[in-house]
C-alpha cells in the first residue's frame, strides 16, 4: 500500500539509489556505529553548538535510513529498531535536499576522522546526485548545471567572451613585457602544455590568466590555451551528477587529444583539479593518454629546474595558506603549495589546524552558488574566521577559486583585515624578468576617464561602493535607486555602461534590461548585471534580446568591478563600435 | 555442574556460533554483490604510498590514536574505546576458556587480569550509556539498537566478570546467565551494529586504497605554528549578506 502512496520522485530516488550503490558506499552506510567521533570534526557543528542536526552521523542517517529500509535486511525486518525509513513525499525530498546541499560542503574532514572509515562525503554526494536526478536541488545548482551542460562551462561564459578576455590579457601582457613572444597562444597544436582554467578567471579575475601566461613565458614553456574544453571545473562533483561529470571531463580530454598536448595543466582550482585529474577519468570512463597536473606543481617544477627566477622580497606582506579540501583531503596536495610560498614570500605563517586537518573555507561543495543557504554558510564560517584571525596575516593564499570566493566573503562578513590571493599571483609578482616594461601609471589611475556609467541598485551601500570605485578611476557616475529611475536616467544621460541590479522594488532589473535592449536608442549601451541571486541568470539570458555584456554575482570587490567594467568598455565596447 | 550449565556452555554455544557464522557469510556475500568502484586516475600527492601500504595503514589506524584528530583530541574517549574492546575480547575468550580450557582459570592472577579488564569494560559501558543518554548529539544519532546493544554488552560484561573465577560450586547463576547471554549475543550480533567489526575490514580497505592512491595516507598532521600576534576580533556584520539582492 505504501508504495502506491509514494510520489513519483520518491520512487525514482529509491530505484536509482539501488543503481548508484557500490561497495564503498554500501560499506559506509552499513558500518556506522554512531560513536559520535565525527561530530567535532565538522565546522557546521562547531559553529552551531547544541544543534545535533549538523552532526555528520545525523546527516548521513538521512540517507542511511533509506538504504536500510530498502537495501539492508535489518531495516526491512525491524525498521523502527534501526531507525530505517523510506521517503514518500516531495516534501521529504526537500528536507533531504536541505541536509545534502545546505548542511554539508563535502569537505571530507569527518571522513578522515571516522574510525570506521565511513566516507560521508561520498554518501552525501550520492544523495545530491539522486535528488538532482529528480530535479530537487537549489536553484543555483540547476542554473550552473544547465550552463555547464549547454554552454560548456559553469558560469555561462560564451566562447567569444572567453576568447576576447584571453586576447585582452594577451595584449596587455605583450605591452607590459614589451615582448610579442609573450602573447597567449590559442589552439596551438603539439604543445607540451594545454592550460585549462576556471571560468571565474575569464569572468572575474582575468589577471590570473595573464599571470599564468607570464610565468609560462618566463619559463620558456611550449603551451597553449584551448578554444574549447578550457573549463576544467566540473559541477558534476558538487551536484553528484556523474553523467555531467563525465561529459565535462571528456570535453577537456578530447580537446587535449585533438591538440596533441602532452600535459594538461589545471589552474589553481581545488574542485577543478580533483574533477579533471582524479574523478574525470572515472566519470568519463576514459584512460587518458597524457599527464595532468595542477599549476602549483608546474610552478614548483619551474622553480626546482631554475626555469623561472623569483625575488621573494617583492612579497613582504604576512601570508598564510588555506588548504583547499579537494586539493588536500581528496588529492594529497599538502606540501607543494607551501614550498612554492617559501620561494616567493618573506613572511609565511601556518594557520592551525592545517594540511589534512584544515577547516573548509565554507564555500566548498558548490555552496557559493546556493544563495538560499548563505546566512547558514556565513555563520559556519566563524570557525574559519577565527583560524585566519589567529595568524595575524594580511594575506591568505589558496589554490582554489571556490576558496577565494568563500574566504573573501567571510573576510568581508567578519571584517578581517586580510585579502585573498593565489599562488599564481604571488609567483607572478615575484618573477624576475629582465625585459620588464612598467605599465604607465596614468593609464591605471584614470582607466575609466571620460566614461559615463549609470549605477542602478536599490541598496545604498552598493550604490555608494560602486560609485566610489568607478569615480576613483575617472568615470562620471550617475546612480538610481530603482528600475524606473534607472531607465529615466539612462534615457537622459545616455551612459556608456549601466550596472544593473536584478531584485529591486518597482520595475525589477530584468524588465529594465529588456526595456533597454528593446529601445533603439538605448540598445547600444553596454549592460553589466550585478546581482546577489545567480539563479536569476536564466531569466536574463533566456529573454529574446541580446545578452548583457557582463554578469557579476555579489559580493563584488573593487578589482572585480574595475576589471569587468574595463573589459566591457575597452574590449566588448570596441567590438560593438566596429 | 548441572546439565543445564553443561548445555549452555557447549551445545548452546556451538549452535549459536554456527548460526552466527551462517548469517555472517550471508552478510559478507550481500556486501560483495555491490560492485567495487574503479579508480582510473594516476596517483596524486607526494606521499608515494602504494595502495597496499595505504590499506595496511588504514586497517591499523585504530591502533594509532595520534593519527586521527578525533582520537588525538579526545584521549578519554579513546581510552574508553581501548578498555571496552579489550573487555570484549577477553569476555569472548572466556566463553571458550571455561568450557574447553578451564585449567587456565586455576591461576588466580589470570582470573584477576580477566576480571579487571572485564569490569573495566563494564564501567566504560556504563559511562557510554550515560553519554548516549545525556549528550544531545548522541541522542540524536542513536537508534533503539544502539541503546540495546550497549546495555546488552554492559550486562554481559557484568556476568562475565562474575563468571571469570569459574566456580559453579559457589552457585551456577552467574555462569548460566553469562552463557545464555553469550548465546543470545552471538545470534543477535549479525543483526545489530555490533557486527561493525565485520564491515571494518571492507570500509577501511577501500578508503585506505583510495586515500593512498591519492596521496592522502599517511595523513599529514597539522604542524603547530608559533603563536602569532592575532588581529583583534571584530563582530560580524549584522546582516548576513547582500546576496539576498
Amino acid at each position: 500500500m505504501q508504495a502506491l502512496e509514494r510520489s513519483y520522485k520518491s520512487q525514482k530516488v529509491i530505484e536509482r539509489m539501488g543503481k548508484k550503490l557500490n561497495r564503498q558506499i554500501a560499506g559506509s552506510l552499513a558500518a556506522c556505529v554512531h560513536c559520535g567521533n565525527c561530530t567535532e570534526s565538522c565546522h557546521y557543528v562547531l559553529a552551531n553548538p547544541g544543534d545535533p542536526t549538523y552532526a555528520p552521523a545525523y546527516k548521513a542517517d538521512r540517507v542511511r535510513k533509506i538504504f536500510k529500509r530498502h537495501f539492508d535486511w535489518t531495516g526491512r525486518v525491524l525498521p523502527w529498531w534501526v531507525k530505517a525509513g523510506s521517503v514518500f513525499t516531495d516534501e521529504e525530498l526537500e528536507e533531504l535536499k536541505d541536509f545534502a546541499f545546505g548542511k554539508c560542503t563535502n569537505c571530507r574532514r569527518c571522513s578522515l576522522n571516522c574510525p570506521m572509515g565511513v566516507d560521508f562525503a561520498v554518501v552525501n554526494r550520492m544523495a545530491r546526485g539522486l535528488l538532482v536526478s529528480v530535479g530537487v536541488m537549489p536553484a543555483g545548482v540547476a542554473v550552473v548545471s544547465k550552463d555547464q551542460w549547454e554552454i560548456g562551462n559553469q558560469m555561462g561564459v560564451l566562447k567569444e567572451d572567453y576568447l576576447e578576455t584571453v586576447e585582452w590579457m594577451s595584449d596587455e601582457l605583450v605591452e607590459a613585457l614589451g615582448d610579442p613572444g609573450a602573447a597567449i597562444p590559442i589552439d596551438k597544436p603539439g604543445c607540451e602544455i594545454m592550460y585549462t582554467i576556471n571560468p571565474r578567471e575569464a569572468k572575474y579575475d582575468p589577471r590570473t590568466i595573464s599571470d599564468a601566461a607570464k610565468i609560462f613565458h618566463a619559463a620558456g614553456e611550449s603551451w597553449t590555451m584551448p578554444s574549447e574544453g578550457w573549463d576544467m571545473t566540473n559541477f558534476g562533483l558538487f551536484s553528484g551528477d556523474d553523467e555531467l561529470g563525465g561529459v565535462v571531463a571528456r570535453r577537456v580530454f578530447e580537446k587535449a587529444i585533438e591538440l596533441g598536448a602532452r600535459r594538461v595543466v589545471m589552474s589553481e582550482c581545488g574542485h577543478g583539479y580533483r574533477s579533471t585529474r582524479c574523478e574525470g577519468p572515472n566519470w568519463a570512463g576514459m584512460d587518458v593518454p597524457f599527464a595532468m597536473e595542477s599549476s602549483v606543481v608546474t610552478m614548483l617544477r619551474y622553480l626546482h629546474e631554475g626555469r623561472i627566477k623569483v625575488d621573494k622580497t617583492r612579497n613582504t606582506a604576512s601570508v598564510t595558506y588555506h588548504d583547499s579540501c579537494n586539493n588536500a583531503r581528496s588529492c594529497g596536495m599538502f606540501e607543494e603549495p607551501r614550498e612554492v610560498l617559501r620561494h616567493v614570500v618573506t613572511d609565511f605563517r601556518e594557520m592551525y589546524p592545517n594540511r589534512a586537518e584544515n577547516y573548509c573555507c565554507t564555500g566548498g561543495g558548490g555552496a557559493m552558488s546556493m544563495s538560499e543557504y548563505t546566512p547558514r554558510r556565513l555563520k559556519s564560517a566563524q570557525v574559519k574566521a577565527d583560524q585566519l584571525r589567529a595568524t595575524g596575516a594580511k594575506v591568505v593564499v589558496t589554490s582554489c577559486h571556490n576558496c577565494v570566493d568563500g574566504l573573501a566573503d567571510l573576510i568581508r562578513h567578519y571584517k578581517l583585515d586580510m585579502k585573498v590571493t593565489q599562488l599564481v599571483n604571488l609567483v607572478s609578482d615575484a618573477l624576475v624578468i629582465e625585459k620588464r616594461v612598467a605599465v604607465p601609471v596614468a593609464r591605471i589611475a584614470a582607466a575609466l576617464a571620460g566614461r559615463r556609467i549609470l549605477v542602478v541598485d536599490d541598496e545604498p551601500d552598493v550604490r555608494t561602493f560602486l560609485t566610489a570605485v568607478l569615480e576613483d578611476n575617472g568615470a562620471t557616475v550617475f546612480s538610481a535607486a530603482d528600475g524606473d529611475e534607472g531607465l529615466a536616467l539612462a534615457r537622459k544621460e545616455r551612459p556608456d555602461l549601466i550596472t544593473l541590479d536584478l531584485s529591486m522594488p518597482g520595475m525589477d532589473g530584468g524588465k529594465v534590461f529588456e526595456a533597454i535592449r528593446k529601445d533603439p536608442v538605448l540598445a547600444k549601451i553596454s549592460v553589466c548585471i550585478i546581482t546577489g541571486r545567480p539563479e536569476l541568470r536564466k531569466l536574463i539570458y533566456e529573454r529574446d534580446v541580446p545578452p548583457p555584456e557582463g554578469y557579476l554575482d555579489k559580493p563584488v570587490n573593487e578589482e572585480t568591478v574595475l576589471t569587468n567594467v574595463r573589459k566591457i568598455l575597452e574590449v566588448t565596447g570596441e567590438h560593438k563600435a566596429h | 555442574m548441572s546439565g543445564l550449565l553443561h548445555f549452555a556452555e557447549h551445545r548452546l554455544q556451538e549452535a549459536a556460533l554456527i548460526f552466527m557464522a551462517l548469517v555472517y557469510t550471508k552478510r559478507v556475500l550481500w556486501l560483495l554483490k555491490f560492485p567495487a568502484g574503479k579508480e582510473r586516475q594516476a596517483p596524486t600527492g607526494s606521499q608515494n604510498t602504494p595502495k597496499w601500504k595505504g590499506i595496511l595503514y588504514s586497517w591499523a589506524i585504530i591502533g594509532m590514536p595520534w593519527v586521527m584528530e578525533s582520537s588525538r583530541s579526545n584521549p578519554f574517549l579513546y581510552a574508553q574505546f581501548v578498555i571496552f574492546h579489550i573487555g570484549v575480547t577477553l569476555a569472548i575468550a572466556l566463553s571458550f576458556i571455561i568450557p574447553y580450557a578451564p585449567g587456565v582459570l586455576e591461576n588466580g592472577t589470570v582470573v584477576l587480569v580477566f576480571q579487571a579488564a572485564i569490569w573495566g569494560a563494564c564501567a566504560v559501558g556504563c559511562i557510554r550509556i550515560i553519554r548516549r543518554i545525556i549528550s544531545p548529539y548522541m541522542r540524536a544519532i542513536s537508534t533503539p539498537d544502539d541503546y540495546f546493544s550497549l546495555i546488552l554488552l554492559t550486562v554481559w560484561f557484568a556476568f562475565a566478570g562474575l563468571s571469570a573465577p569459574n566456580r559453579p560450586d559457589q552457585g551456577e547463576g552467574p555462569l548460566l546467565a553469562y552463557f545464555f547471554l553469550t548465546a543470545f549475543f552471538l545470534m543477535y550480533v549479525p543483526f545489530s551494529k555490533i557486527s561493525h567489526y565485520l564491515y571494518y575490514p571492507f570500509t577501511r580497505f577501500y578508503f585506505g586504497r583510495s586515500m593512498a592512491h591519492r596521496g592522502v595516507f599517511p595523513i599529514p598532521r597539522s604542524v603547530k605554528p608559533p603563536v602569532y600576534e592575532a588581529a583583534a576580533p571584530v563582530q560580524a556584520e549584522a546582516t548576513a549578506t547582500t546576496r539576498s539582492h
